[in-house]
């Protein structure tokens, strides 16, 4: 277990000295924040929703503030199997799954840390009905925050997927581009998942990718009853189980079939 | 028995050519990387491991630690099977690959170092010590709290040693430590890897392409070629197989009258004469008083046998 916390707190360290990253990514997704929430401004100017503009642009802001958990990508790692230095990782006395999934969540948790603070901050001096709004209930607040951290444990899961892909193609971006466009739409990051019909719902908020973010931000914004909770955690858990499950069957088959090119 | 077995080794790889034009699918080719590969090592022993490039030189060191997977034949590296007992395996091991990277770009060294204690939970005073003795010996301590990003590569080379060493691998893998390090740093690690070797009697094998590690380190070598091995022995003997052809240069003061035997290739250049003969046929001593009797000589240069000469000659006469 020992290996495995090292590696995370190696990571987190690693991640918390660019510095320069998170403020183009802060500016970066503050633009991105502010253009989507005219869009939608727009859209209910013209054709109001059931769901209050309130609840969609602070929908909008958690989106945008923990992109980095969403779509960070640990560069590093991946570069590591192009360049064929995953061959030391491959001698050591690990399991190479835990030991990367501790890596992947220790990039994830701070780079998302680093970047939703300042942002939320600033998203919350926003006039109102631009910026975030406080949370629903105070309860509503607190069942979110383990949500949100199932949440980081199942991207981490889908993650470790991608690059178990990657151990394959040894190119990540192929893979990566078509998992990215899943994650985008299915996630709620282009359109946020509470404003696909109602008929959608059901199928959709079963998906793993609701369990990363979606389903922290209807706990905050209350559209889920605070009763929902359990069952909320319960479905996250799930789908944790079976994304890691899935994971080690895939590093197990690459393992047998890996080689390390070139001399 | 020996601390490593190998036996019968075979592992072929599929490469799948260029698809041809008017074919549908790509033609798939097999490259016989290792055709039946034996040899045993004893514990304490530091063997080179040469071949020209492409020869299965690395696949051999991938397959003994663990990496990869031989299609057949049997390994034991000190009792065990690598690919199947992974874990068990590599606890014991130290890897050094040349032109790769096991410590992280972008944190200090001794992070890094402090990582691998957790990974092989290694105990912190054996560890205090080792790393104390190591860095000592590889004058890495000025370097602890330097990233891996701004070290040359000498001092790279250095510090991915300490890194494979610090666990005290009974058995260590060099995979051309000393490519494109100075004269000065390949001396260092030379020394460093005797002591290595003589203190704690690991066992070293080393790949290569510089002739003068093996001729500074080892006192065994291997010669492997198309995926076979072609010689296992000393260096010396190895040397005197192929030493087949020498070569004198002479320059006399005036244009001398010289009769030479058969044999004798003597070439005219500004400088004066350059001559190569064969010392198996014609003895040295009988071509210099040859040499000696035809004139007033000014300069004589015999060259030193040069191992990457015979090196060279011998993977054209083996036909690699």
């Amino acid at each position: 277990m020992r290996a495995y916390i090292s590696v995370f707190k190696m990571r987190l360290r690693m991640e918390l000295q660019y510095r320069g990253a998170m403020i183009g990514g802060i500016l970066c997704q503050m633009f991105f924040g502010l253009v989507l929430v005219a869009v939608y401004r727009a859209l209910y100017d013209s054709k109001p929703q059931s769901l209050p503009i309130e609840s969609v642009v602070t929908y909008v802001w958690l989106q945008q503030a923990f992109f980095r958990m969403m779509f960070g990508t640990d560069s590093d790692l991946l570069d590591k199997i192009r360049s064929g230095d995953i061959s030391y990782d491959m001698c050591r006395p690990i399991n190479m799954y835990g030991f990367y999934y501790a890596r992947i969540v220790a990039m994830k948790l701070m780079g998302s840390l680093m970047r939703a603070v300042p942002m939320l901050t600033l998203a919350a001096f926003l006039p109102k009905g631009w910026g975030i709004s406080l949370p629903a209930s105070l309860p509503g607040f607190l069942l979110a925050i383990p949500a949100l951290l199932l949440g980081l444990l199942c991207v981490c899961a889908l993650e470790n997927i991608t690059v178990a892909f990657t151990m394959r193609t040894l190119d990540s971006r192929g893979m990566q581009g078509l998992l990215t466009m899943l994650m985008m739409t299915f996630s709620g990051n282009v359109l946020p998942l509470t404003l696909f019909p109602d008929s959608w719902q059901k199928a959709i908020t079963f998906l793993p990718y609701a369990q990363l973010l979606d389903a922290p931000i209807r706990l905050y914004t209350g559209v889920y009853e605070l009763s929902a909770a359990l069952g909320v955690y319960a479905l996250q858990i799930f789908w944790i189980i079976v994304l890691i499950a899935l994971g080690n069957v895939m590093w197990n088959a690459n393992k047998k079939r890996m080689i390390v090119q070139g001399g | 028995m020996s601390y490593i077995e190998v036996n019968n080794l075979k592992k072929d790889f599929i490469v799948k050519k260029k698809r041809e034009k008017g074919k549908l699918l790509r033609e798939k080719d097999t490259v016989n990387a290792l055709k039946g590969v034996s040899f045993s090592v004893d514990e304490g022993e530091l063997v080179g491991y040469i071949g020209p490039n492409g020869a299965g030189k690395s696949t051999t060191v991938k397959i003994l630690s663990g990496i990869l997977t031989p299609d057949s034949g049997e390994v034991n590296v000190g009792g065990v099977v690598p690919w199947k007992d992974r874990k068990q395996h590599v606890k014991n091991i130290g890897v050094v690959f040349g032109q790769r990277s096991q410590l992280w770009w972008d944190v200090p060294i001794i992070d890094s170092y402090n990582l691998l204690k957790d990974i092989y939970r290694i105990p912190q005073a054996s560890y205090e010590e080792r790393l104390h003795e190591l860095a000592g010996a590889l004058d890495l301590e000025p370097l602890m709290r330097t990233p891996l990003r701004l070290l040359s590569l000498g001092q790279r080379m250095r510090a991915e040693l300490c890194g494979s060493l610090l666990h005290r691998p009974k058995l260590l893998f060099l995979d051309e430590p000393t490519i494109g390090l100075d004269a000065v740093s390949k001396l260092a690690l030379r020394d460093f890897l005797k002591w290595e070797n003589k203190e704690y009697g690991t066992t070293i094998m080393l790949t290569t392409h510089d002739m003068e590690d093996i001729a500074a380190l080892c006192s065994r070598v291997m010669v492997l070629g198309h995926g076979q091995k072609l010689f296992d022995g000393k260096l010396p003997d190895l040397l005197e197989r192929f030493d087949t052809v020498r070569n004198v240069s002479v320059k006399y003061a005036v244009e001398p009258d010289l009769k030479l035997p058969e044999g004798v290739i003597c070439n005219k250049t500004e400088d004066g004469l350059e001559l190569s003969y064969e010392p198996s046929k014609l003895p040295t001593s009988k071509l210099l008083s040859i040499l000696q009797d035809a004139g007033n000589i000014r300069e004589l240069t015999l060259q030193p046998e040069n191992t990457d000469h015979l090196i060279a000659a011998m993977y054209k006469e083996l036909d690699l």
